[in-house]
């Protein structure tokens, strides 16, 4: 199976949603409700579906008065846990487009703009991996309303957090003091240890060690061309 | 017009409903009332004036000289008659032709000049305002009439093609029909440009914009609209998974029923499904763009390779989301591909009327591979690295410099990309807001997509430098490397993961082989393995690879065995074109002397080919690349 499968169409896409995707009706701006109430399913139930989130990004391109900043928001946190893949410049790059103008001064302002620098630089921290930086600045206090209105509803944001952790230092080491990777992790105590287990790596004597996988196996080769003729 | 069936309506209907559709009812037609609506009141206008326009027409067909009216009647029978091989002659050559030698600086005559000469043929003149148009957009300044009429009357044409009782009849060689397809997104995106600078527009223009047509013309909707109405229509992604199973051509013409099997269906459905990768890239919606070509396959062995402005333009647009999605190698390998192809038969397409065109945009691509090369070093085609260094030697040394080769970065990433564009227009139907748009202009859609880009090279910064000292160790304690580097311990075994990270890559190339590792490099042409463009497997990228246990840096590097395929491949080449010229060069005087020199044996780009033309190629060339 490809790396991107998974990615490309989630196994816990439900069809109605996969026909939307794939097809022309995902430019009907009818099925922006659908779309909007998977999303909230996503963030309630821990799954993740880049391509239908962007296909909701994609209707308020072209139709703006459809826009609504929360649901902008929330694909964009759940764009944020994929580092290192690119899915949040994916999402921003179908969003910088001038919003609609608010139709009257009661309107609820747009919390994005507010939140957008934030969480860029949010993803901007997590694709250098700069963990403790990550949870400095995500624990600070201008990004409260980040917390308490969003990252709160959005089951195992933390966790998700720590899954790119995971990824990077599974690809880089082989072993790490248990003081760095709590940093990284932002856990410490039992929480820690049962962390590492469940990812199962061993702790031992302050140091964890992560089992060989095919990016923290180095070896010296010699490379030879290899060449095909292709057949007639 | 009858009303307005969605597709997804549409879709669920039996076929013999799908003959009907309108051009504006494959997506629906979202807020946008009739194109056609007001032709009433035009109609009792033009009569008012139809005498003035009578004698103005008549004055003006007499100042078209003769061999334009002769060029003009014999291109009319060429269609009429659906003789390809003159279609194509008088379009290829005679067109440009006339143009240069009458009307370099002016428009053609007015199809209603012209009418009398080809029996009024409403056909023929909606093909003869197509040049027209494409004419004044090249060559002049299009004003907005020329703008809103060039969109009518491409809207005609589609309406024509696809809206008539069954296919129709009319034959055009491939090049025209690409050439529709990809002037209409030309004309498109070009609106879309001119659309979005609100301070150089005047108030005649302003207040047209702000009418319902003005802001329903060359809409995002109107233009997927075409685009997939002749997907639809062709059943070309039928007809690619079909062709991709091996079946037979009478089966195929089963599947893709009476307008897939036309040629002029078959082409412009996949010209349109070029164009909507085209479209979408310009919009910045990289995935869809490459959702949208999951049933074409990126080789030089199919029959839609035959247009090369096509070819190159698939191969561009591929290439340029490849390196949005941060997946620079298959960006690489796309433009590697394309790029040989365009090297190898360069002789040939000299002579195109394209050749421009087509110039202008390899070049791009060579710029866009230097970024590429310059965030992902790993092996590479040597020939175009090679031109690359020639081209953009001085950008490459400044990118591998951190900091200060940002803008060198910039700088590239501006010269190549497409020409973004925003959805909508500014808010001209309300001159408060324009104002406000006016004084606080959003940013440029290059603009953004740059500054999108150059966050992914900034969380990259610190690689090659990290690289190069590696390099130089086999192993070594991280807090002596953060010692030479001047960082601190923890920031340096940060920047290791990301270097990590910045060597892994997913790409194309893992997919096919049971072991991703092994396919580092350009071994497989690009799209030679199953699957869509999205497809991919994680693969080393870099020669280099290190890994850490707890504060000790372990450092290994793979070396590359002496390569001679890509030396052979081009020497054998040479020999080719050598040994074709001989054969081709006239018998020699007795006293000549001047045999071909042989092939130099450094490995260096061979010496131009003499003047014959190539007449094929190595057989085994086209396909395989040096690892």
């Amino acid at each position: 199976m490809s790396a991107t499968a998974t990615w490309v169409s989630p196994s816990t896409r439900p069809e109605l949603i996969d026909e939307l995707v794939s097809g022309v009706d995902r430019y009907n701006p009818a099925n922006g409700g659908i779309l909007e109430d998977y999303l909230y399913h996503q963030i309630r139930s821990q799954e993740y579906d880049c391509l239908a989130n962007l296909a909701i990004l994609k209707l308020y391109q072209f139709n703006p008065d459809l826009y609504n900043g929360d649901v902008v928001i929330n694909i964009l946190i759940k764009a944020l846990t994929a580092a290192p893949m690119p899915d949040f410049n994916l999402c921003l790059a179908l969003l910088g487009e001038r919003r609609p103008y608010p139709e009257s001064d009661d309107d609820e302002p747009d919390p994005l703009p507010s939140l957008l620098p934030y969480l860029t630089a949010l993803s901007e921290l997590l694709h250098q991996c700069r963990f403790p930086e990550f949870w400095k600045l995500y624990k600070s206090e201008p990004l409260a309303p980040l917390r308490e209105n969003y990252t709160i509803e959005c089951l195992g944001f933390d966790d998700s957090v720590r899954e790119v952790v995971v990824r990077a230092v599974r690809a880089a080491f082989t072993k790490i003091g248990k003081q760095r990777l709590s940093n990284y992790l932002d856990l410490d105590g039992e929480d820690f240890v049962s962390f590492v287990e469940d990812v199962d790596w061993s702790l031992e004597d302050d140091v964890i060690t992560i089992p060989p996988n095919p990016d923290n196996r180095i070896e010296a080769t010699v490379v030879h061309e290899n060449i095909q003729f292709p057949r007639a | 017009m009858s009303h307005r069936m969605p597709l997804w309506n549409a879709e669920t209907d039996a076929d013999d409903e799908l003959v009907e559709v309108d051009v504006n009812l494959a997506l629906g037609n979202y807020g946008q009332n009739g194109l056609y609506d007001d032709a009433q009141p035009r109609i009792d206008e033009t009569t008012l004036v139809a005498a003035q326009q009578i004698m103005a027409h008549q004055a003006a067909f007499a100042q078209i000289p003769d061999g334009v009216k002769r060029f003009i009647v014999h291109f009319y029978q060429a269609i009429t008659e659906n003789n390809l091989p003159e279609i194509t002659s008088a379009y290829e050559s005679g067109w440009n032709r006339m143009t240069e030698k009458f009307y370099a600086k002016t428009e053609w005559p007015e199809a209603e000049v012209i009418a009398p000469l080809v029996n009024d043929d409403p056909i023929f003149l909606i093909l003869y305002r197509e040049l027209y148009y494409r004419h004044v957009y090249s060559r002049l300044s299009p004003n907005i009439d020329d703008r809103f009429h060039s969109y009518e009357n491409s809207c005609e044409l589609f309406n024509y093609l696809l809206n008539s009782e069954g296919p129709v009849t009319l034959e055009l060689p491939d090049q025209w029909l690409w050439d529709i397809i990809d002037e209409f997104i030309y004309q498109f995106q070009s609106f879309c440009l001119w659309r979005s600078k609100v301070h150089q527009k005047s108030d005649e223009e302003i207040s047209m914009l702000a009418t319902e047509e003005g802001a329903s013309q060359w809409s995002c909707y109107s233009v997927l609209n075409v685009l997939y109405s002749f997907i639809q229509k062709s059943k070309i992604n039928e007809y690619l998974v079909a062709q991709k199973k091996g079946l037979s051509q009478e089966d195929i013409n089963d599947i893709v029923g009476e307008y897939g099997s036309k040629q002029l269906y078959r082409m412009l459905g996949y010209f349109s499904v070029v164009g909507l990768l085209r479209v979408h890239v310009l919009l910045g919606d990289y995935t869809l763009a490459l959702k949208v070509m999951e049933n074409v396959e990126l080789n030089q062995k199919t029959s839609f390779t035959r247009v090369t402005a096509c070819h190159v333009a698939t191969y561009y647009y591929v290439g340029f989301c490849y390196m949005t999605l941060k997946r620079y190698t298959d960006a690489s390998r796309t433009f590697v591909s394309i790029l040989n192809l365009l090297f190898r038969i360069k002789n040939y397409h000299s002579r195109s009327y394209q050749y421009d065109q087509i110039n202008k945009t390899a070049d791009r691509m060579y710029a866009l591979f230097a970024i590429c090369y310059a965030l992902s070093p790993g092996r590479h085609d040597d020939q175009i690295l090679n031109m690359v260094k020639e081209r953009y030697g001085e950008q490459l040394s400044r990118m591998s410099r951190g900091e200060e080769g940002l803008q060198a970065f910039e700088e590239l990433f501006l010269y190549a990309c497409p020409k973004f564009i925003t959805a909508n227009p500014p808010p001209y139907r309300s001159l408060p807001l324009l104002a406000q748009f006016v004084n606080s202009p959003p940013p440029e859609p290059a603009q953004r997509h740059v500054q999108l880009f150059l966050s992914d090279v900034r969380n990259q910064l610190s690689v090659p430098t990290l690289r190069s000292f590696l390099k130089l160790y086999t192993s070594l304690d991280a807090r002596k490397l953060a010692g030479f580097l001047d960082e601190e311990e923890e920031g340096m075994v940060e920047k290791m993961m990301v270097l990590k990270q910045a060597s892994r890559s997913i790409s194309r190339a893992g997919l096919g082989g049971t072991n991703a590792h092994q396919g580092r490099g350009a071994q497989v042409p690009a799209g030679e393995s199953e699957g869509g463009l999205l497809d991919g497997q994680t693969i080393s990228t870099s020669d280099l690879d290190f890994v850490i246990n707890q504060n000790m840096v372990h450092i290994s590097e793979s070396t590359v065995g002496r390569r001679y395929a890509g030396w052979f491949i081009r020497n054998t080449e040479y020999a080719q074109r050598v040994y074709d010229g001989v054969k081709n060069s006239p018998l020699p005087l007795p006293r000549s002397t001047t045999a071909p020199a042989a092939p130099g044996a450094k490995d260096v780009a061979p010496a131009p080919a003499p003047e014959a033309p190539v007449k094929k190629g190595v057989a085994w060339g086209a396909n395989v690349k040096a690892a």
